[in-house]
């Protein structure tokens, strides 16, 4: 497993930029603590997911298929 | 006729319906209370946004069809009150937010439509969280919010309004919306009733969205036989809403009185009654004795990935709004307020893979739910694990002193039905040493709202949490 990659502001600002949202100068440093938290916390939910037994779990969001057609629009 | 407003205001919603109906009190005499009473605490509590001076001439209106026969429903001339992320045809719609201020919805929200169908009158839109991401109603647009039984304390949210409105006796019943707590957690810290239904259950078509796989909307109340009235307005499927389901609607106030006698309440060992303020243990623990005293049984239930659930919470919560808000964010990020500003752009920066890895998740847990439902009928436990905050904290300590995240502690319990689906239902179960409302949530099987509001009427008509007004 790789290390873990520190959430730094610097990292934040590249970030914003894969994503093209033009972050203001500061808002870094202002998400930084809240933004490494959770994304520790989601890695951590990822590799208990990853697990062998949760193979074939599906996400619950899924698209469905109304077998009525709608009606009044 | 010619009640005072004092006594109007605290009949119940199905009090003030039955003698609207007998024509004992007139729907214009409950809409002049109610108006009169947002104009006396408004200005301390902020609870609306938008107060409808116009509802007299609504009430007018329907006290003469009544007069004539013409009864429109189980709501006929009742004042209530909506959360201002519901479209109201015509009638600004701010979501809490600047980006919105000056939108006119030029359509109802199809619960808006079924309560005027029912005959509810509108008394106002009620303040929120900003586009209710957040859950104090700390709103920097519209006013601080304010908890009505100490006003230097917080009303949670993101339907601080409704909560606030309801306890504070501004109108019969108002709706919330709820994604990852946001109805039941004002519900339980202004000491009201109020229920997240089963995901699909109520239409979400014409309100602003916050997280399209979590939202649910619902009604919040002084009484569970009042929430019940409500829901019966506004559940079942709507062809503009492809998330509602077709499975049958109930009539959610025929149960009421049947009792607890036999029910099997699950608690989750290690996670319900863990991490709490002492208050909240005690009156949550009281409240399973008050139901074991009416001939209910608790059973320990493991959940065995219980845990994590607040994580998949945050990463949903976040990653779902930051889609929505992708364009204003970046047009206008100046119009948002500090705190939704920060989690929007928060939302950007999490992976694809978190966000899916968060929806799996919510099989699994959905899962381990679904199982545990055939050993028990329902679990309790407390709806957040403390009582109402300072106005402007963004930290709250739960036990020995350390400071903790207040997104992140509030959801310690609300986020499981909100990620499984599942209908939960508020109702208050004690105060604190500082007379602060405490509550409980009862969490059910899917579509079984019925069984929940049996439950919370049981426990109301052997207790009096409910009957307690806050002074202001």
């Amino acid at each position: 497993m790789a290390s873990r990659k520190e959430v730094t502001p610097a990292l934040i600002v590249e970030l914003a930029a894969y994503a093209e949202l033009p972050l203001a100068k500061g808002r870094e440093s202002v998400i930084q603590p809240t933004l490494e938290a959770w994304i520790k916390d989601a890695n951590e939910l990822s590799r208990k997911m990853s697990a062998e037994k949760y193979r074939d779990l599906i996400p619950a969001t899924v698209f469905r298929h109304p077998d009525e057609p709608e009606e009044g629009g | 006729m010619g009640k005072p407003s004092g006594s109007l205001l605290e009949l119940t919603l199905a009090q003030a319906a039955a003698l609207v109906k007998s024509r004992e009190v007139s729907p214009v005499e409950l809409v002049d209370a109610c108006l009169a009473r947002i104009g006396a605490v408004n200005d301390r509590l902020r609870a609306y946004i938008t107060v409808f001076e116009e509802a007299r001439k609504v009430a007018k209106a329907a006290e003469t069809m009544i007069a004539a026969g013409h009864d429109l429903g189980p709501l006929h001339g009742i004042p209530i009150a909506l959360k201002d992320n519901l479209a109201v045809k015509g009638t600004r719609t701010t979501a809490g937010s600047k980006v919105l201020a000056d939108w006119m919805p030029g359509h109802d929200a199809t619960v808006t439509e079924r309560l005027r169908r029912a005959g509810a009158i509108f008394v106002g839109k009620l303040n929120m969280h900003e586009f209710a991401w957040g859950g104090t109603t700390d709103n920097p647009h519209y006013g601080a919010c304010r908890n009505p039984w100490d006003t230097e304390r917080f009303p949670a949210g993101s339907s601080g309004g409704s909560g606030v409105a309801v306890a504070a006796r501004t109108c019969y019943g108002a709706i919330g919306t709820d994604t990852g707590g946001s109805i039941r957690l004002p519900s339980a810290i202004n000491g009201v009733v109020g229920i997240r239904p089963t995901y699909g259950r109520v239409s979400n078509h014409g309100i602003i969205p916050l997280a399209w796989s979590m939202d649910t909307a619902g009604p919040m109340t002084r009484t569970v036989e009042d929430c019940a009235i409500m829901f019966n307005t506004i559940a079942g499927h709507d062809a503009k809403d492809s998330s509602t389901s077709r499975a049958p609607v109930s009539d959610y106030t025929a149960g009421l009185q049947l009792g607890v006698k036999g029910l099997r309440i699950g608690v989750v060992p290690g996670y319900f009654f863990h991490h709490l303020q002492p208050p909240v243990h005690d009156a949550v623990k009281g409240a399973l004795k008050t139901l074991e005293g009416l001939g209910a049984d608790v059973v320990d239930v493991n959940i065995e990935n219980i845990h994590g659930n607040i994580s998949a919470q945050l990463t949903i919560e976040s990653a779902e709004p930051s889609t929505y808000h992708q364009r204003w964010l970046r047009e206008q990020p100046q119009n948002y307020g500090e705190d939704v500003r920060s989690l929007l752009e928060i939302g950007e920066m999490l992976l694809a893979t978190h966000y899916l890895q968060a929806q799996r998740y919510r099989t699994l847990l959905r899962q381990e739910f679904m199982e545990a439902f055939k050993k028990v009928d329902v679990f309790i436990c407390p709806t957040l694990p403390v009582t109402a905050t300072k106005v402007g904290a963004m930290k709250v300590i739960i036990e020995n002193g350390v400071e903790e995240d207040m997104l992140s502690a509030i959801m310690q319990f609300t986020g499981v039905p909100s990620l499984t689906g599942l209908p939960s239902l508020n109702v208050p179960c004690g105060f604190d040493g500082d007379g602060l409302p405490v509550g409980m949530q009862i969490i059910g099987k899917p579509f079984d709202e019925a069984f929940l509001f049996r439950i919370g009427s049981a426990f109301q008509s052997a207790t009096d949490f409910h009957k307690k007004a806050p002074k202001i």
